[in-house]
């Protein structure tokens, strides 16, 4: 058994632990509380850009904005959206086991955004086509990644869906399938005067024009709303991580205390024995 | 919540306020409402008499009762006149909405 003063220590450094799992979890709940509000505050500018473009859409063969002349790579593109660093609980575990779920080397490419999911990759060696950083700033510029995508017929995104502080989920959506579903068909004859058409509107250059611009702006918001969705619920788990964590740690340090204790009133009893042994001698010798 | 009667039936029903009409008068002059904000920040909310942004076919102005219009503006100085003086939001990229008296701008779209 350990003698007390190195449980004392133990539980010193435990008490360390205890400290700054509690930092962390305060740091992640205030992150949590300002990075949802500004998720809330972008998804009423993400509804009416959507309002706009469920109106003006006329087709529902959404291209990713290419060229009809383009040809795009027939593979299916993987984008994983996972977080920068570790200390996020399993959320980026969870997200690679879906995507393993999916994944077939002959017919998917993937691109990584976030260093822990690149790093997770490397280690069950599966190659990835490009990495990025997860941005750290409101202002995301997605447009790397819109070139990228725009290569490929299909792309598919994996991500981290926010429910609550106790609850996050993994997602995998088709970048396409989403776009498409939000934009119904406007049938021309069937207009009314909700919709916007040449008939009712004045286009700046010409309808075709908007129309293309915001089938790629739509694109590049879903995509950031993506990565917003993802930092939310990245945060919630590393709160939950820390959470467990503190709880964890203070367990620990409870229970090293009562070891400490034990540990001591041992020694006592051992010097106690002693000396009472040492008594006994003297007196038979005394006796003697 | 203002309200008002449908004409064929009487009954009370709630004005949309996105859909309704935005304009007023300030000082005489009429006026619409503007917004002009990013997914993360707004800009400018409030009346104005007049907006003026460029797009490809050069600068333009947007007036009150200004017909419905979407366009795509190109990097410029957006100034919004108001009863307090103009405010100027320089833009890379955007898109305007015109309708019912009410202009958004959607910066960085």
């Amino acid at each position: 058994m350990k003698n007390p003063r190195e449980i004392k220590a133990d539980e010193a450094n435990m008490r360390t632990i205890v400290s700054l799992t509690s930092a962390f979890e305060s740091l992640s709940s205030m992150k949590i509380t300002q990075t949802k509000g500004k998720v809330l505050i972008s998804n009423q500018f993400f509804n009416e850009v959507w309002n706009i473009y469920k109106q003006i859409r006329m087709d529902v063969m959404f291209n990713f904005g290419r060229a009809p002349d383009e040809k795009p790579i027939e593979k299916e593109l993987l984008i994983l959206i996972t977080a920068q660093g570790g200390l996020s609980g399993d959320i980026d575990q969870r997200l690679i086991k879906e995507f393993r779920k999916h994944y077939d080397s002959e017919k998917n490419d993937i691109i990584v955004i976030g260093h822990h999911g690149a790093q997770q990759l490397e280690q069950i060696h599966i190659h990835y086509t490009m990495y990025f950083d997860m941005p750290k700033k409101d202002f995301i510029n997605v447009d790397p990644i819109m070139k990228i995508i725009r290569k490929y017929r299909r792309a598919r995104v994996f991500y981290q869906n926010y429910i609550s502080l106790s609850k996050q989920t993994i997602e995998d959506l088709d970048l396409s399938e989403v776009v498409s579903r939000m934009g119904k068909i406007a049938d021309l004859d069937t207009v009314d005067d909700e919709k916007i058409t040449e008939r009712n509107y004045i286009f700046e250059p010409n309808a075709y024009t908007v129309a293309a611009h915001l089938e790629n702006s739509i694109l590049r918001l879903t995509l950031t709303q993506f990565i917003y969705d993802s930092r939310l619920a990245q945060l919630a788990s590393r709160f939950r991580a820390m959470t467990a964590a503190k709880e964890r740690s203070i367990e620990t340090a409870d229970d090293l205390h009562k070891q400490y204790s034990r540990a001591k009133r041992m020694l006592v009893d051992v010097r106690l024995k002693e000396s009472l042994a040492g008594l006994k001698k003297l007196r038979a010798k005394g006796a003697g | 919540m203002p309200k008002r009667e449908l004409a064929s039936t009487g009954e009370i029903v709630d004005i949309d306020k996105s859909q309704a009409p935005a304009g007023g008068t300030q000082d005489g002059r009429p006026t619409m409402m503007v917004k002009v904000y990013a997914p993360f920040k707004v800009y400018f909310e409030g009346e104005a008499f007049s907006l003026t942004a460029e797009n490809e076919t050069g600068p333009f102005d947007i007036l009150p009762k200004h017909h419905n219009f979407l366009c795509m503006l190109v990097p410029c100085n957006l100034i919004v006149q108001t009863a307090s003086g103009a405010r100027t939001v320089k833009i890379s990229r955007a898109l305007m909405h015109v309708k019912a008296e009410r202009v958004t701008v959607f910066v960085d779209v």
